[in-house]
């Protein structure tokens, strides 16, 4: 008897303590920001990767000061990749907890469907994922992106084509039979046909399938220059060990899909993935101030790796208390005024919203070509940026030592 | 020439492990006269006793002698104490059995999510990566030793169920139950053993797929479909018509991929099958008469 009193007391203690934090921490005057991402459904595992991102640099932020000694506050929003349930999750963020500045946006269709919400209520939104194109191109003046739009992701292959693939002439297509393969082929498909390239084979597949010899088959009788995949990394993997099989020698092997730079990808293909280019928009050996120190934070605080959907999110925060410091007062106008002026190089490469072609209050970023080397994700071009020399053409599979 | 060739080899050495996977299937169709829907999760979970026993350094093909067995004695125990009792329970429907293996299926899923997590694993082996070529055609290393294999225990199980004892137990109780209780056939035993058999067969192909594939729980669902075409295919309770259910699909599916389209690969296999339940309705085994 006497024990458990003395339990209850000791959970009392404990309860005392843990609402005198949470007392405390809501005593103090703190930021509101709104974050709009996919927690749940099929998309919540990069939404997660971009929640840690968020909570990680909204903490380094915190722990220096916070903005102007006050404390950043995250109010996460489940879109659940809908874009009913996405603009519903603004709406809300917007009238009921009045934050002063939205940020994330991770699927395309969600930060369609969020934009205009954030535009009408002139509610700045900092997009930092979601890449349609038109998002930025409607002049709202209330969005800004921080990420490229989706036409410039393959500019980095296109460039390397120009400059150092001259004599690639003819491409096999190979995608996931799904809408982001199809869209992400169909948009690669015009670019080839633009820099005059000849598409000899294109083969959508089903995600999950045991064997793609037949149409790896179609590909070598095709005999390509290059082959793009878009491909999600379990179905990256076994597309090359089987192309290896094969002996398939194009000149080049590129990913178009984030399948292609996740270390998974390397571990299970082993030695077939050797020398397979992706294109990508962030890698964490670039020369960003905090690039590496990033990646390497979030492996010893969360025990997985992140990749370039963190980076965008993890600098869309910084990008956000850097406008909120900047702004007159905490207002969605003055924020907005502040964002407008932003010059801020942060993990993911320089932040500045500028307006060009139809896009306004973009940020305009280079894209990268990265390939495997070694079992090493090393980054091969823009030249400025690379991190080991590219090896072109990939060598042939029985001429590999 | 080489293209169509190429497409064969695939399509056949593919055919071979599906042969294997539908077996197990087959067999307990035939004699227990019920549909195991969670054929493609006790692959699954075989699947992953090979990934831990990898873990620690054995071999896949190895592993066969450790998750078979136990597979076996999963399989009994899931006919003994889950299934078997449901015969004698009166209930509106008469199939409960085959929804008892649904829920079978659905807790083998989630409880290996639990243990292991949504996350894909894989196994990468010194011939993972092999191939040897005859001619102009590649072979994958990997894919060959288990077609070997499921040919080789797909030809033992038709003479274990021709020549031995239990074998002819077994097939007698799938002709007919009553008949064979009348004969003294311990036909409790015999479904028992059975679905003991058709687990540890289908836990072979799982060892033998795992070094070319890669290992996620939800995996054992379009199994469990892949498995139940190649039955209806080749017949219920044939084993010669699970080889040819086999092939079959394998062939279509491979063939159907280089020349239409691999986005359509699952509908050219399920073509088939509605084509097979219209035109031919007891399957290949019609046609051999085994």
């Amino acid at each position: 008897m006497r024990g458990m009193i003395k339990g209850a007391s000791v959970v009392a203690a404990v309860m005392l303590a843990i609402g005198a934090t949470t007392g405390g921490a809501l005593a103090a005057d703190g930021i509101k920001v709104g974050v709009l991402l996919p927690l749940t459904g099929s998309q919540a595992k990069f939404g997660e990767i971009e929640k840690r991102s968020y909570e990680m640099a909204a903490a380094e932020i915190n722990a220096k000061g916070g903005v102007n000694g006050k404390k950043i506050e995250l109010l996460f929003e489940d879109d659940t990749g809908k874009p009913d349930v996405g603009r519903s999750g603004v709406e809300k963020l917007i009238s009921r907890e009045k934050v002063p500045v939205i940020t994330g946006g991770y699927s395309s269709s969600v930060t369609a469907a969020a934009a205009p919400v954030a535009q009408q209520f002139k509610v700045p939104f900092v997009i930092c994922t979601g890449s349609a194109d038109d998002v930025t191109e409607k002049g709202y003046d209330y969005v800004f992106r921080v990420n490229p739009p989706a036409s410039e992701y393959p500019n980095a292959v296109k460039s390397f084509l120009h400059e150092v693939g001259k004599d690639v002439k003819t491409i096999a297509l190979l995608y996931e039979n799904s809408a982001f393969g199809q869209s992400s082929s169909k948009s690669f498909e015009a670019d080839a046909v633009a820099l005059g390239l000849k598409i000899v084979v294109k083969e959508g597949y089903q995600a999950g399938a045991i064997d793609f010899k037949p149409i790896l088959t179609k590909v070598k009788a095709a005999n390509p220059d290059m082959i793009y995949m878009v491909s999600y990394v379990m179905d990256a993997s076994l597309l090359m060990r089987q192309s290896k099989e094969l002996r398939i020698n194009p000149k080049m092997f590129v990913g178009g899909g984030a399948g292609f730079t996740l270390p998974e990808f390397a571990k299970s293909a082993g030695d077939a993935s050797d020398g397979v280019y992706s294109a990508t928009l962030w890698v964490d050996t670039l020369p960003f101030p905090g690039a590496k120190e990033y990646a390497s934070n979030f492996r010893k605080k969360y025990g997985s790796e992140t990749e370039y959907h963190g980076a965008e999110a993890y600098a869309a925060m910084y990008v956000v208390a850097d406008a909120l410091k900047r702004a007159k007062s905490i207002t969605p106008r003055d924020v907005r005024d502040a964002l407008v002026k932003t010059d801020l190089k942060t993990a993911f490469g320089p932040v500045k919203f500028i307006s060009y072609g139809k896009k306004t209050q973009q940020n305009k970023l280079d894209t990268y070509l990265v390939q495997w080397q070694k079992g090493n994700l090393e980054a091969v071009w823009p030249k400025s940026v690379a991190t080991k020399k590219y090896i072109y053409p990939t060598p042939h599979w029985d001429k590999r030592k | 020439m080489d293209v169509f060739l190429q497409t064969l080899v695939a399509g056949v050495l593919k055919g071979g492990l599906y042969a294997l996977i539908g077996i197990g299937m087959t067999l307990i169709m035939g004699v227990m006269g019920i549909i195991n829907l969670a054929h493609g999760q006790l692959m699954m979970l075989a699947m992953y006793v090979t990934f831990v026993l990898n873990t620690m350094g054995v071999d896949p093909y190895f592993s066969l002698f450790v998750a078979m067995p136990l597979l076996f004695l999963l399989g009994v125990g899931l006919q003994k104490f889950l299934l078997n009792p449901l015969i004698k329970a009166d209930t509106i429907l008469p199939e409960n059995q085959v929804l008892m293996t649904v829920g079978i299926g659905m807790a083998l899923t989630e409880i290996v999510r639990f243990g292991f997590t949504s996350d894909y694993k894989y196994i990468t082996t010194t011939y993972s990566n092999e191939t040897f070529f005859l001619g102009k055609i590649s072979f994958s290393m990997a894919l060959t030793i288990a077609f070997g294999i499921a040919i080789a225990f797909t030809v033992a199980m038709f003479f274990f169920l021709i020549k031995t004892d239990l074998g002819r137990s077994i097939r007698a109780t799938a002709q007919d139950k009553d008949a064979a209780t009348l004969m003294g056939v311990n036909t409790g035993r015999i479904t028992v053993i059975t679905f003991g058999l058709g687990s540890a067969l289908v836990a072979a192909a799982g060892c033998l797929l795992a070094p070319v594939y890669y290992i996620f729980p939800d995996l054992g669902g379009p199994f469990t479909a892949k498995a139940f075409i190649i039955t209806i295919l080749g017949g219920l309770g044939s084993t010669v018509g699970a080889i040819f259910g086999g092939v079959t699909l394998g062939l279509a599916e491979s063939m159907g991929a280089t020349y239409f389209g691999m986005e359509y690969e699952d509908i050219i296999g399920l073509t088939i099958f509605v084509l097979v339940l219209l035109f031919l309705p007891g399957g290949f085994k019609r046609l051999t008469k085994v």
